[in-house]
This record gives structure tokens, C-alpha cells and sequence, in this order.
């Protein structure tokens, strides 16, 4: 097909959004979106989506599932701007109105194959007390305005958060002429065992003392 | 010239004193390195967990950087905090860790240690808080003056960081 060296590399994304896992709350659904940097375009598949309103299973006390797809092609020229996943869960609180209850992100794996992510989630806390009183008397939770900021590094000093529960989420990566544009997402099949063993001891924590 | 693509996240940290931590980075390379494109350094959110000890951040990276020569890999620095709920930060840990050498996905564990003061010191960090910090923060990542310095263990952060390197291979080098 293309002999001559492409200027674009392809990424297709397979996977889903398995489920959650919220110990407080039940009736959750959840809403996903991809942000990345300037270079990348979708080709096909779908931006965003909203899943169903799942509950917690009688068998299972802790999980709740989505089993919600996620099917997206990407292309690019840099990997600068790798795209990630940003999904944020709702749900009712007492009153019946929908507030969030966690928003998370993570990257995309940048290596071809079969991959599971859990994310943790987290919401946004009131910094004042009295916003904290009045979110409390009215049921308001603060909510962010884009839910894209989590997937950015800017801005975030002045934000507090609560953490609570996981989305777990798998994802089969395709990736098409990253290796003929020069781009290396894996260690070379020589240096596989040495490198390995390499890779691992630089985390000061892989150190052979245990702490 | 070579390429290097750092994608990953701070995950978070567990094993401090306290929760309700955030942490500053910064990504200090040799002089043969230039940043094309992406943010060297920043804070992240403060996070109170609901459950649990870790703190998560969920805090993206994504660089890119051009290299003449291997000498000065980047080293990514890192410093915990403490915020009380009267927003009073205190330092928690510092620590760094390389920047993996080999393509591909890694989980890192990057251990941090706080300087420690005099006997006296001490006792006035367990009843006030506060705490000795470092005059100048290269040393988080040097190792040329640390024989002077008296510390103690902290918690660790977990770091997930994909690797995409470019036209290393143009120059013999085997990653």
C-alpha cells in the first residue's frame, strides 16, 4: 500500500468501561470524553458517551458495571498530546437530583496490545466554609464546568479534592506506522530480558532493600 | 537529533503521616536536552481521601524533548506536602527518580525522605509542625551534598510513565 515513508501514524482504540467501584453510592452512571494535544484528530469511532444507569448487583456488594464500549481511531504526526480518557460518574443524591461523584483521567497505553486501567476518581471540595454550608443546605455539590481541566496540569494548585472509588476501564491498542516513523513504544526484542530487569531497578522503591 | 516522549501520570502517594497531601514536580535533564513541548513542572491538587491512606492526583505529564547526547537523562523531582484544613502547608518528602531508559510502559515507586532537625527541633515539629527544609532544592536530585544532611523515611509516590523514544536507534544506542 504506502511504500513510501507515511507522515502519519494511526491508534485505534478498542475497549470498554467496565464498571465502577463507589462504596457509598448506588445508581451511577457515567460520561467519557477524550482530550488531546493539537497533532491528533479522530478518524472514526465516537468522542464522547453516556452510559446507563447501573446498580449495584445483590451478589456483588462493591461493584457496579457499565460494560460500556469505547471504539475510537486516532491520528497523528507527534505523540506530544497522547490522548486521554476523561470519565466522570453522576448519580442521584437524596433529594433525586443528579450530582457528580467523581471525575478521573488517565493516558491512553501507549503500547499495542491488552491493557486494564483503574483510575481513581475524585471530586471537587469547597475551599471556603462558607461554600462548604451553603453546598451543604442546598445539596449543591461543586461541580467542575468543563471536566476536561482533569486531563490538565495547569491550574491544578488550587484546586482540593476528595478522593473516592475506582472506574476500571481495559483497552486493546492497535498502533500503525509508529514503528516506520521511528517512534520505539516497546523495548527492542534483543534487549528484552536485560532491559526489562533494567527498567525495573530504576524506581528507587525497586531497590533491594525493603522498606 | 533523538526524541523522547515522557506520557504518563502521578498517581498518587501513601505511607505519609498524614493524607490530605499535594506535591510539586519538576523534571531537571543535562544541558544536551531541549523541551519542545510540555509543561517541565507543576503542582497538583490537594487530595483528602475519603478511604484509605493513599492520596490520589491523577496529575497528567506529557513532554517532549530533543537530545545531542545521552549524558543527563531527565530525573523527575518531586516534593510532598501536607495542607492542614486551615490551608498551612508543611513539607512531607522529597524525592526523585530517573525518567526510565527503555521504551514502553513502567510503573515506578519513587521513595521520599525529609531532612531532619536537631533533638529540639524535633520536638517542637511533633507538637507544632513545621520542619527543616531545603535551602536549595537541587539537592533532591544531586548526590554531591547530601553527607551533611540527617533524615528520615516518608511515603512513597507511584508514578505510571510511558516511554516513546525516536531515532535512538538511528545512533546506535540500544534502549
Amino acid at each position: 500500500m504506502a511504500t513510501n515513508t507515511p507522515s502519519v501514524f494511526l491508534l485505534m482504540i478498542n475497549g470498554q468501561i467496565e464498571g465502577a467501584n463507589f462504596p457509598e453510592y448506588d445508581e451511577l452512571y457515567c460520561k467519557y470524553c477524550f482530550v488531546y494535544g493539537h497533532d491528533w484528530a479522530p478518524t472514526s469511532g465516537l468522542e464522547e458517551g453516556i452510559s446507563q444507569i447501573t446498580s449495584k448487583g445483590r451478589n456483588s456488594p462493591h461493584t457496579l458495571v457499565w460494560n460500556f464500549p469505547l471504539e475510537i481511531t486516532f491520528k497523528s504526526t507527534n505523540p506530544f498530546g497522547w490522548p486521554q480518557i476523561v470519565v466522570s460518574v453522576y448519580g442521584p443524591d437524596t433529594f433525586g437530583n443528579d450530582v457528580v461523584r467523581g471525575y478521573g483521567a488517565t493516558h491512553i497505553p501507549i503500547t499495542p496490545g491488552q491493557h486494564t486501567r483503574t483510575i481513581p476518581m475524585f471530586v471537587p471540595e469547597s475551599t471556603s466554609r462558607l461554600q462548604k454550608f451553603t453546598s451543604w443546605l442546598l445539596g449543591r455539590r461543586p461541580e467542575f464546568t468543563d471536566p476536561k481541566v482533569v486531563a490538565l496540569g495547569e491550574g491544578r494548585e488550587v484546586t482540593r479534592v476528595r478522593s473516592q472509588g475506582y472506574v476500571s476501564l481495559s483497552f486493546n491498542i492497535v498502533s500503525k506506522d509508529m514503528k516506520r516513523l521511528g517512534y520505539d513504544t516497546t523495548p527492542t526484542e534483543t534487549a528484552q530480558t536485560s532491559s526489562h530487569t533494567h527498567a525495573a531497578g530504576i524506581g528507587p522503591g525497586d531497590q533491594p532493600y525493603s522498606l | 537529533m533523538a526524541e523522547l516522549h515522557i506520557i504518563g501520570q502521578i498517581v498518587g502517594a501513601s505511607g505519609f503521616p498524614q493524607s490530605s497531601l499535594f506535591c510539586k514536580w519538576g523534571i531537571h535533564t543535562g544541558g544536551a536536552w531541549r523541551l519542545l513541548s510540555g509543561l517541565k513542572e507543576g503542582q497538583t491538587q490537594v487530595d483528602l481521601p475519603q478511604t484509605g491512606d493513599m492520596a490520589y492526583w491523577s496529575h497528567p505529564i506529557d513532554l517532549h524533548y530533543t537530545t545531542k547526547g545521552l549524558q543527563g537523562w531527565p530525573k523527575l523531582h518531586l516534593q510532598v506536602w501536607h495542607q492542614d484544613s486551615f490551608g498551612r502547608c508543611q513539607l512531607y518528602g522529597y524525592g526523585y527518580c530517573h525518567v526510565p531508559s527503555s521504551p514502553g510502559h513502567h510503573h515506578i515507586r519513587c521513595v521520599t525522605w525529609r531532612p531532619l532537625g536537631s533533638w529540639q527541633e524535633q520536638i517542637a515539629q511533633t507538637f507544632v509542625g513545621g520542619g527543616p527544609q531545603l535551602r536549595s532544592p537541587d539537592i533532591i536530585y544531586s548526590g554531591a551534598d547530601r553527607y551533611r544532611l540527617h533524615t528520615e523515611a516518608m511515603g512513597t509516590v507511584q508514578l505510571e510513565l510511558g516511554i516513546i523514544m525516536r531515532h535512538f536507534d538511528r545512533y546506535g544506542v540500544e534502549s
